[in-house]
């Protein structure tokens, strides 16, 4: 059985003529790292919600369709259930933050504290959470005076003390600088095996490193659902989000004739050297 | 960690400032008690014991290491005030004891008189207050009410107003900057101020509406109020004197409102 499973999701806001989400079907596995990517007003941050199960929510239901965790619609749970279960971080940092602690400690404590864990299992996960995300030394800060991606970080830490099977990032490395983003994978990349982690992503390097499994959301389906190779070469993907440095100047070769017929368009500097080797020797 | 909140521990503190004092190392709810005693004695005391009640506040402030600050405080708040309450009651408001001053200017003396009660009593309470906030740290009051199984919905109402004024007043800040790179004039008239307020106004009432369904989302994705009772990290030290210290201040301060009422 999938760990999480959207089926046939129809959805649109209220007073909206056209859906965000279109008969959308799609499953994810325990342990998964996923990159859905998807230009502006794809409906990345909609999907990113009913995965997390903070849609249904008032009026903002389904027209079709559901999404399931275990085999059990999400309005099934309760509230401690999903919260351990699933975690959701936003991709605006300072709105990630509860409002309700005066330290980076306590912003972290907060969500296992309010599932009464013993004070012994909050601090270590708390530990924990903060030496994943590189926190340590801002422990005693305000969150509120810490920059966008220190809150960026603060917030996954936050999501992380929850223990959850699914983590959902949306636009995670969107606030922070090349050195940080590379060291966030490195610590995501780190992350427990059995964690699934859902990204989304508009960003095209930065997926190739958190995730093994790529989609292509576009006019509120799943275009394109594969390796990264498959769905970064995907037509589609190239006209809305364009492509990696590396795969640009090998597209750029190709274009030029000089490319050996049959050999895929590299997308890391990690495979680009012997791609292009090959390409020299063509 | 520490096991209270201390100097570096956030700084949305308010007025708090860190110290060893008898009232930094008090339980917050017996610091809270005390203070609700205060305010109730102000509010039954003639004149004379709500000026003895600030001198006393005061000095009780020095001897905390708070002085200072909670003077500065009270000074900055209640001089105008006193001011107004003085003229307004003194001089303007009709008595039939007016008296001749200077010229033709009067005064009445029991106008006088009530303007000093007021002026006293509101000054005794603030002087409690003040000696409060400045001993207790914020984060100490919300841990001492999670300790008490107080809903942690009681516990937010408390703590989100102290937290979100540092991100609102950043807003405010960016929103204002904003509004004058495209021409908002923000220097000139009264009255040219008075007609930009509704386009500073505007954004920052519809972002913080915004900003409360995030909040929301948030606080449920982290399962606030899912359980009846939250875990407390570093819960502030109590001890049977401290409870019982409480009980006999809240017996007064019930005493003290409750005699005067009932001997009317």
């Amino acid at each position: 059985m999938a760990l999480i499973k959207v089926e046939d999701l129809f959805f649109r806001y209220p007073q909206a003529k056209a859906p965000v989400l279109d008969g959308l079907s799609v499953a994810f596995e325990q342990g998964e790292r996923v990159a859905i990517l998807a230009p502006n007003a794809a409906g990345k941050t909609t999907l990113a919600r009913w995965l997390a199960g903070l849609y249904p929510d008032g009026g903002l239901v389904a027209e079709r369709g559901h999404v399931s965790m275990d085999g059990k619609p999400w309005p099934q749970w309760s509230a401690a259930e999903r919260a351990a279960a699933v975690q959701f971080v936003g991709q605006v940092p300072s709105q990630q933050l509860t409002g309700c602690a005066f330290t980076v400690y306590e912003e972290i404590a907060f969500g296992p504290c309010n599932l009464a864990l013993p004070e012994g299992e909050v601090r270590a996960r708390v530990e924990q959470a903060l030496a994943v995300c590189n926190l340590k030394h801002l422990a005693k800060r305000d969150p509120f005076t810490l920059s966008g991606g220190e809150q960026q970080r603060l917030s996954i830490a936050a999501a992380l003390a929850m223990q959850p099977r699914v983590l959902i990032l949306d636009e995670p490395t969107s606030n922070l600088d090349p050195e940080s983003r590379d060291d966030f994978i490195a610590q995501l990349d780190a992350l427990p095996a059995g964690l699934t982690v859902i990204v989304f992503e508009v960003a095209l390097r930065p997926s190739l490193g958190l995730a093994r499994r790529f989609m292509l959301l576009d006019e509120g389906r799943i275009v394109v659902d594969g390796t990264p190779e498959t769905v970064l070469a995907h037509p589609r993907c190239i006209e809305t989000l364009g492509m990696t440095a590396v795969a640009r100047a090998a597209f750029e070769i190709r274009e030029a004739g000089r490319w050996p017929e049959g050999l895929a368009l590299p997308l890391t500097l990690a495979v680009a050297e012997q791609s292009f080797r090959e390409a020299a020797r063509a | 960690m520490s096991s209270r909140s201390g100097p570096q521990s956030g700084q949305t503190a308010l007025l708090f400032l860190p110290g060893d004092s008898l009232l930094h190392r008090a339980n917050p709810l017996t610091s809270l008690i005390f203070m609700l005693w205060m305010i109730s004695a102000a509010a039954v005391l003639p004149t004379i014991g709500t000026t003895i009640l600030i001198v006393a506040g005061v000095a009780l402030s020095f001897a905390m290491g708070v002085g200072p600050r909670v003077t500065k405080r009270l000074v900055i708040t209640m001089l105008p005030l006193l001011v107004a309450l003085l003229v307004v009651h003194g001089f303007l408001v009709s008595r039939p004891d007016f008296i001749p001053l200077v010229g033709p200017l009067t005064y009445s003396p029991t106008g006088l008189e009530y303007a000093a009660q007021v002026v006293t009593r509101i000054g005794a309470m603030l002087t409690a207050s003040l000696i409060f906030v400045t001993t207790t740290h914020p984060g100490d009051i919300l841990k001492s009410l999670d300790q008490r199984g107080v809903s942690p919905g009681v516990s937010y109402l408390i703590a989100s107003p102290l937290l979100l004024i540092e991100p609102f007043s950043e807003r405010a800040k960016a929103i204002r900057d904003a509004q004058r790179a495209r021409g908002l004039d923000l220097t000139s008239t009264f009255k040219a101020r008075f007609k930009a307020l509704p386009a500073l106004l505007i954004p920052l009432i519809t972002l913080a509406l915004s900003d409360l369904d995030h909040r929301a989302s948030i606080l449920n994705s982290r399962a606030f109020r899912a359980q009846k009772h939250r875990t407390v990290i570093d819960a502030p030290p109590d001890d049977r004197f401290q409870v019982w210290l409480r009980r006999v201040l809240i017996v007064l301060a019930i005493a003290q409102l409750g005699i005067p009422l009932l001997w009317r």
